[in-house]
C-alpha cells in the first residue's frame, strides 16, 4: 500500500485504473475520439494517448452543455475513463455525465497528485473521496 | 442537502423506479454543488434521444419503459432528422425511423414533442420567478434574460427535473448569481437577428462566463433579436443569462448604473471581425443556404416568407428553412408557407443542418448506414449556425442577413455584410 491522498467526492464511486497525469485541460467536446478514447487536440500533454479505461488527472476539464452527452458516449463505446480525479470543480453538464455512468469524480486533488511525481500507469484505486496507489 | 418529506418519499420510491432514480441523481448534482435545498420547478426542456448517438434513443427508451411520467409541461430539444419528411434532406431511411422511436418514448412519458431548440416559439412561455430546466443553452439564455425564469445551462438531467418536478438549487436559481458581471457597452449600429447573433457572440468570447449587462443599444431589441443575442452569447461562451435593463425583468434602465464592473466596449470593427471570420467560404462553392437558427418564430417565417415572395431560387440551388412544427402549422394557416415552397426553396422541421446527419462528429452505431456527405460551404444568417457547421459539419460558411443570403440564392450576387 503507497500513498493515500484525499479530496471532494463530487460523485462517489469505487474504481480502480492507471493513472494518466495531464498538466493541460481537456475538453469533452472535441478533444476527444469517441470511439478509440485518444486524445485529438494536439495542444493537449495527452496528445495520442488514450483515456480508455484510466484514472484520468487532470487540472481542469472544459465542459459546455453538451459535456454529459460525450461522456455518455464515451461510455456506450467503453473509452471512458474510469475515473476523474480534478482540481477544479467540473461543470454540471461533465458532473451530470459522470453520475449517469457512475464514474467517480474526485476535486480538489489534481494539484497534489500531480506535484508528487508520479509516473504514468501508476496503479491508482479511487474511493468516496480518497485516491489510494495500490 | 435539506430534503423535503416528499423528496424523501420519492427516493424511497412513492412514485415508481423512474422517480427514484431521477431523484438519487438530482441530489447527487445538489450535493456536488452545496445546493441548500430543491426548488419546484414549472417547465422543463429535454432531452429528446438523438439518433446520431449511439444508445440514446435507446437512454430515452430505457426511461420511458421504467415508468417514468412528467410531473409538469414538458417540451423536447431539437433531433437529428425531420422524422415527418426526412427524405427531403437526403437523410437514410434508417436514422429517421430510429429517430422516431424516440417520439413514442416520450409520448408515453408525457412530454410534448415540439422537437425545437425554440420552445417558446411554440408556446413553453414560463414566466418571472418560475425554476425551470433546460437542456439547450438558447432555451436558458431566452428563459434568463427575457422571460425572467430561473434556468441553468443544463444537461440529461432536466430529464430527471421534468419527472421529479424538482431541481437543486444552485447557480442561477440563486438571486447571488443573478447579478451583472460585465458592462458592455455597444458602439455599433446594428438592425435584424443576424446582427444581433453576431454581437452575442462578441460578447460571449470576451466575457466567457458571466452575466454581462448590455447598454448602448439604439433601442428595444425586437423578441427575435433578444433570441439572437442569447444564442450568440451561449455559442461562444458559457453565458446563460444577460441584461438588457428596462427588458430583462426586473432591471429598470437605471440599474446598475454605479456599479464597479469590467467594461468592455463592442464596436462596429469586432461586428464585421466575426462576420469575415465566418464568411472564408467560397460562393461558387455554396452547397446549401440556410434560414433559422434557432427555429424561426412566427415572425421570421413571415420575414422568409416576403422575401421569397414571387421569386424563384436559381437552378441547382438548395435553401432550407427550419422551424418547429407548431410554427410551421401557424405559418401554413397564414398563407406563409406557399411562396417559399414555389420559390423552390424546403421548409424542414425538428432539425437542422449541423443537427443533422451532415455533421462529422457525431458517433452513430454502424449497422445504421449513416454517412454524413462532404459539403464545400454553407451559407447561413445566424451566428450559431455558423460557429457549428464549422466545427461539426467542418466545412467553411458564408454569413449574411436573411435579405443579403435570398438574393444570393436567387440571383447568384454575393453581397458581404460589410
Amino acid at each position: 500500500m503507497g500513498r493515500s491522498w484525499t479530496g471532494r467526492a463530487i460523485v462517489r464511486a469505487t474504481a480502480s485504473g492507471p493513472a494518466l497525469l495531464s498538466g493541460t485541460t481537456l475538453s469533452f467536446l472535441g478533444d476527444l475520439d469517441i470511439r478509440s478514447g485518444n486524445v485529438v487536440e494536439e495542444s493537449s500533454d495527452l496528445f495520442g494517448k488514450s483515456i480508455a479505461g484510466s484514472v484520468l488527472v487532470v487540472g481542469s476539464t472544459k465542459g459546455s452543455a453538451g459535456a454529459w452527452r460525450f461522456i455518455y458516449q464515451l461510455f456506450q463505446h467503453g473509452t471512458h475513463p474510469v475515473a476523474m480525479i480534478t482540481e477544479d470543480l467540473p461543470d454540471p453538464s461533465v458532473v451530470q455525465g459522470a453520475i449517469m455512468c457512475r464514474i467517480p469524480i474526485i476535486s480538489g486533488l489534481a494539484g497534489q497528485i500531480l506535484a508528487a511525481g508520479l509516473p504514468q500507469e501508476t496503479l491508482l484505486n479511487v474511493e468516496g473521496d480518497t485516491v489510494s496507489e495500490d | 442537502m435539506y430534503l423535503t418529506d416528499r423528496d424523501k418519499a420519492l427516493l424511497d420510491g412513492i412514485d415508481g423506479e423512474a422517480s427514484a432514480t431521477a431523484m438519487a441523481a438530482l441530489v447527487q448534482l445538489g450535493e456536488a454543488f452545496d445546493a441548500a435545498d430543491m426548488v419546484d420547478i414549472g417547465y422543463a426542456h429535454v432531452h429528446p434521444g438523438m439518433a446520431l448517438y449511439k444508445g440514446d434513443v435507446e437512454l430515452i427508451e430505457s426511461l420511458s419503459a421504467s415508468g417514468a411520467n412528467m410531473r409538469v409541461p414538458v417540451s423536447t430539444n431539437i433531433i437529428n432528422a425531420d422524422v415527418g419528411n426526412w427524405m427531403q434532406t437526403g437523410a437514410p431511411k434508417t436514422l429517421a425511423a430510429l429517430q422516431k422511436r424516440s417520439e413514442a418514448a416520450h409520448r408515453k412519458m408525457g412530454s410534448s414533442g415540439c422537437y425545437t431548440c425554440t420552445p417558446y416559439w411554440a408556446g413553453h412561455w414560463p414566466t418571472w420567478n418560475m425554476h425551470i430546466a433546460s437542456i439547450e443553452s438558447g432555451v436558458t439564455a431566452f428563459a434568463n434574460s427575457v422571460l425572467g425564469a430561473r434556468a441553468n445551462r443544463d444537461g440529461y438531467f432536466a430529464t430527471y427535473a421534468g419527472i421529479t418536478g424538482r431541481y437543486p438549487r444552485f447557480g442561477l436559481h440563486l438571486d447571488e448569481n443573478r447579478r451583472p458581471t460585465h458592462r458592455i457597452v455597444v458602439d455599433a449600429a446594428l438592425d435584424g437577428t443576424t446582427d444581433f447573433t453576431v454581437l452575442g457572440y462578441v460578447i460571449g468570447e470576451r466575457v466567457r462566463n458571466g452575466v454581462p449587462f448590455i447598454s448602448g443599444l439604439a433601442r428595444r431589441p425586437t423578441l427575435d433579436e433578444m433570441d439572437a443575442l442569447g444564442v450568440g452569447q451561449a455559442t461562444s461562451g458559457g453565458i446563460s443569462m444577460f441584461i438588457v435593463p428596462g427588458v430583462t425583468p426586473p432591471y429598470e434602465a437605471t440599474a446598475v448604473a454605479d456599479a464597479a464592473l469590467d467594461e468592455i466596449h463592442v464596436t462596429l470593427a469586432d461586428i464585421r471581425d466575426i462576420y469575415d471570420r465566418f464568411s472564408a467560404g467560397d460562393p461558387q462553392d455554396v452547397d446549401l443556404i440556410h434560414l433559422g437558427c434557432p427555429h424561426a418564430s412566427y415572425n421570421e417565417m413571415r420575414d422568409y416568407s416576403q422575401l421569397l415572395a414571387g421569386r424563384k431560387l436559381r437552378e441547382g440551388i438548395e435553401l432550407w428553412v427550419t422551424t418547429s412544427r407548431v410554427v410551421r402549422q401557424m405559418a401554413a394557416e397564414s398563407g406563409l408557407l406557399q411562396p417559399i415552397l414555389a420559390s423552390g426553396a424546403k421548409i424542414i422541421t425538428d432539425t437542422c443542418p449541423m443537427s443533422c446527419h451532415f455533421a462529422r462528429t457525431v458517433s452513430p452505431d454502424p449497422k445504421l448506414g449513416v454517412e454524413a456527405p462532404r459539403l464545400r460551404t454553407v451559407m447561413v444568417d445566424s451566428a450559431k449556425q455558423a460557429h457549428y457547421v464549422r466545427s461539426m459539419i467542418q466545412c467553411p460558411t458564408l454569413l449574411g442577413t436573411a435579405r443579403d443570403v435570398v438574393d444570393f440564392a436567387v440571383t447568384g450576387d454575393y453581397r458581404p455584410r460589410f
